[in-house]
């Protein structure tokens, strides 16, 4: 269980890094297009973490229950 | 005997097994209405996000955005944990896990229920119509998110779960991170581009 814990928290850290870069760019971005790939980038990231990390996507071709 | 045990333990699993899928496929139709209302935003205010009146800055407050969005990945974080406590038999952290995800998800709630009060919109604008709108529907489904959480943290501390029986606690939790997924989205849409 410590592992899996463990796996979760330093995904949360990765998410927040990635949360704190993405606005930290955005910030100091000007060119309208390159903030908006950048930042289109940062979420699909982010939401693929979270897709496969969090939400066991990989589990929905299995029957096995543990992690 | 044993056959017929393994046999209920294999039919346990389909169930599940088909639960998620059913869950997943739900995940898939409420994607399209919240992609539906990204696609809206960018169409009706391109690439931009409109200044107050007076040039006194954006219309929305940086600094709440991403102070919610921070709390929202923090919720995921501790309903993670949740899960992983009660599918392994640790009732108790699973238990405090599950409340503190619902306390974040009020203060995120919360949050948006400022930003609301506070965002410096003109009337007929329509980025006003676009964020009151991603926004309303978004907090609507953390809202549902955390009246099913503290349903589940009801039978939880009941015993109602263990490491054999968690489904719905699974359930619920991914539901949870989709609606984080959802705000993954939203928060640069609406706040950053």
């Amino acid at each position: 269980m410590n592992r899996a814990i463990q796996l979760g928290m330093i995904i949360a850290v990765i998410l927040a890094v990635l949360t704190i870069v993405e606005y930290i760019y955005a910030v100091n971005v000007d060119d309208v297009q390159v903030r908006f790939f950048g930042l289109t980038a940062a979420a699909l990231a982010k939401a693929a973490l979270i897709v496969w990390y969090f939400m066991h996507f990989r589990r929905v071709f299995h029957l096995e229950e543990a992690h | 005997m044993a056959v017929a045990a393994q046999a209920m333990h294999h039919k346990a699993l389909d169930r599940t097994a088909i639960n998620r899928l059913g869950l997943w496929l739900f995940f898939f139709s409420e994607s399209v209405i919240f992609a539906l209302l990204l696609s809206a935003r960018f169409f009706l205010q391109k690439l931009n996000i409109p200044e107050e009146e007076n040039g006194g800055g954006q219309v929305v407050d940086q600094i709440l955005g991403l102070g919610i969005t921070s709390i929202l990945l923090l919720s995921s974080a501790t309903a993670f944990t949740a899960e992983t406590a009660i599918e392994h038999g640790k009732k108790s952290l699973g238990h405090w896990m599950i409340l503190a995800t619902i306390v974040l998800g009020l203060i995120f709630a919360g949050g948006v229920a400022y930003e609301w009060k506070t965002a410096q919109f003109q009337r007929g604008e329509v980025f006003g119509t676009v964020f009151f709108t991603m926004t309303g529907v978004h907090a609507a489904h953390v809202m549902s998110g955390v009246a099913m959480l503290g349903l589940v943290w009801f039978r939880a501390v009941r015993g109602k779960y263990d490491a054999n029986n968690h489904w719905p606690v699974s359930g619920v939790v991914m539901y949870w991170h989709f609606v984080d997924v959802v705000w993954v989205f939203f928060y640069p849409a609406l706040y950053l581009v």
